[in-house]
């Protein structure tokens, strides 16, 4: 029996709109960024896509407060 | 007061463009949504997983209380290590970096800088903490017929309370070692003696740690009020007396 | 009237004594330079003065008051400029003057006029980017201009130019000869050439100790060195000179440095050794003193 979605809904639409907004706001400030706090461009760039943990994570530990404009 | 309104205002910019304060509602946002979502779920799962056992388990229908249970766990638990991990370098990265040295000798008085932090800090969690729980209300109140919510005010207050005891321990300890470290520490020490206190019997009636969940048994009218209130006092107390000896520690602190 | 006084002052960390009983003070209009090696004392003795470090014993004035560990009230004479000033990285450089200026109790009006002057003044005007993308000169130069921001009397900057490559020390030197004509300005230093291009005024510390302090006319006059400094054309011609005139101090590969107490009886006799064996020599100088030997003299 295909297990039915319709009652989650209400849950998913929103969780996927903020999952895919932090993906996409965690992926423009790696890419507009040279330097980061831990690890590289390649590793925060495949992390933006773990959902929520990852761009989470890339605010917390990897992002680089020098940050030119 | 304009030295006072400056700095509380450089905190919420701070927190802003630092990201602290979107992931923290970010997160909130989410444990809010989560609470109703695994009560629901909860019971699916384990219906898909005594399919596969073919053992037979009749499950009762969740209810709302099952989301608000969810909803105590989740904030009492993830929801103050957030708080935690966010907060834990709100005094010790101004130390750290020294971005101090050039507030105070512009003669800023040492107590703004403390209240300051804790202002901005309170108003984020409040923030913070009332997203998550009318996101959590509205889910709720969707799916399931809300039922009766017991002393829904004070119930819900106490984990506030507890996360802005949180807060000023960080504060304290920050200052104290006037590192990261040393406010994780601090506040992680401080709780897990806490927990440990709660061997004693009798004690967790006065204690400030079963105010970070325990009060569940509040709205859902299995424990009368009196039997948390000595916690809610003690908590309340013990914010007052560790914001106060943090000011105090801080104007003898040398920079 | 002295702007800072500093009488018997001195502090421990643990066991060392790094202030050993200090005094000297600062007249008005002075910049001062207050020179000692690495770990002498320097950074110790400004916090003092700043009130963030609590002295063990002593006293500090500033334009004649006294100042009290923590929230000081001389603090208001004072702008300060620290060794390596941070700021919040996350704020534009004229954000941050402005939240300075609410804090040091600017009235509203003239805040923004007083933040474009001194972003002018210190040359930061128009950047627009956030100060964690400043380089280490820009971030001294925007330490200046907080530090100036409540037009203080004095100005203290703790080795301003030490971190900085000769471009962005020209810089600082600039600015700080420029804000002397209304300001008193004492900046620690252990690069004594700072000293002389821009001070009038100088103290050694040395060991917790003021070795040497005054005007730095006053300084070189009393500390006169006294030595000539021949440098010939060749080795053959040193050797030359060296034979008639017998023992010599310090020889380089081409050079010579004759010393003695009366200088101009060694030029005298020099000049005669050089004239009657026709030895031509490139240079011949009688080296002034210099803070730098003044300096090693004291601190050894």
């Amino acid at each position: 029996m295909p297990f039915d979605l319709t009652p989650y809904l209400p849950f998913l639409i929103p969780l996927a709109v903020i999952e895919v907004g932090l993906t996409i706001a965690s992926l423009i400030h790696v890419l507009t960024h040279k330097t980061y706090r831990t690890g590289n461009r390649v590793l925060w760039v495949v992390l933006s896509f773990v959902q929520i943990i990852g761009p989470v994570l890339y605010f917390i530990i990897g992002r680089d407060d020098g940050g030119k404009d | 007061m304009r030295a006072y309104l400056a700095f509380t205002k450089k905190e919420f910019t701070e927190n802003w463009r630092t990201y602290k304060l979107p992931i923290l509602l970010v997160v909130f946002l989410l444990f809010g949504m989560m609470s109703p979502l695994l009560a629901k779920l909860t019971p699916e799962l384990l219906k898909s997983l005594s399919d596969t056992g073919g053992v037979v388990i009749t499950l009762p229908e969740p209810t709302a209380m099952d989301a608000w249970a969810q909803f105590f766990k989740n904030v009492g638990q993830m929801g103050m290590l957030a708080i935690i991990i966010v907060f834990s370098g709100l005094m010790a990265t101004e130390f750290s970096k020294g971005t101090l040295v050039n507030m105070l000798t512009k003669g800023m008085k040492r107590h703004t800088v403390v209240l300051s932090k804790l202002t901005a800090a309170t108003v984020i969690w409040t923030v913070s903490f009332l997203l998550c729980l009318a996101v959590s209300y509205a889910y709720t109140a969707y799916f399931w017929d809300m039922g009766t919510l017991h002393y829904a005010f004070l119930s819900f207050f106490s984990l506030w309370l507890f996360g802005e005891f949180l807060i000023s321990l960080l504060i304290f300890g920050g200052i104290l070692f006037k590192s990261l470290m040393g406010s994780l520490l601090f506040c992680g020490g401080v709780i897990v003696a806490m927990t440990i206190l709660n061997i004693i019997p009798n004690i967790t009636r006065y204690n400030p740690s079963s105010l970070s969940g325990a009060t569940l048994e509040l709205l859902n009218g299995q424990k009368g009020l009196s039997e948390f209130m000595p916690a809610f006092v003690i908590c309340a107390v013990l914010i007052i007396v560790f914001s106060a000896a943090s000011i105090t520690l801080f104007n003898k602190k040398q920079i | 009237m002295d702007i800072l006084s500093i009488s018997n002052l001195s502090k421990s960390f643990g066991q060392t004594r790094v202030i050993d009983g200090i005094s000297f003070s600062v007249p008005e209009h002075a910049v001062f330079g207050f020179i000692g090696a690495n770990g002498a004392g320097k950074t110790t003795t400004m916090k003092m003065i700043l009130g963030l470090l609590k002295a063990d014993g002593g006293e500090v004035a500033v334009c004649g008051e006294k100042v009290t560990f923590g929230a000081t009230k001389t603090n208001r004479h004072i702008g300060y400029l620290p060794d390596v000033p941070e700021f919040y990285n996350y704020m534009r450089p004229k954000e941050y003057l402005r939240l300075c200026g609410e804090i040091t109790g600017l009235p509203h009006t003239s805040i923004n006029n007083r933040c474009d002057e001194l972003l002018e003044l210190v040359g930061l005007a128009g950047v627009r980017k956030k100060i964690g993308g400043f380089s280490r000169g820009m971030k001294q130069r925007l330490g200046v201009a907080q530090a100036l921001l409540n037009e203080p009397k004095l100005l203290i900057c703790d080795e301003p130019t030490s971190a900085l490559d000769p471009v962005g020390r020209k810089e600082i030197l600039d600015i700080l000869r420029q804000i002397s004509r209304k300001t008193t300005v004492i900046f620690s230093t252990h690069i004594l050439s700072d000293v002389e291009r821009i001070c009038n005024q100088a103290a050694v510390l040395n060991k917790g100790k003021i070795a040497l302090a005054g005007t730095l006319a006053d300084l070189k006059a009393r500390h006169k060195a006294d030595s000539l400094h021949i440098e010939f054309v060749s080795a053959a011609d040193k050797a030359r000179f060296i034979s008639v005139y017998g023992l010599s101090a310090e020889q380089s590969e081409t050079g010579i440095t004759l010393r003695g107490g009366d200088i101009e009886g060694i030029e005298a006799k020099a000049l005669q050794i050089l004239a009657q064996n026709d030895i031509l020599p490139i240079r011949l100088e009688v080296a002034e003193s210099t803070i730098e030997s003044l300096f090693l003299e004291v601190v050894q």
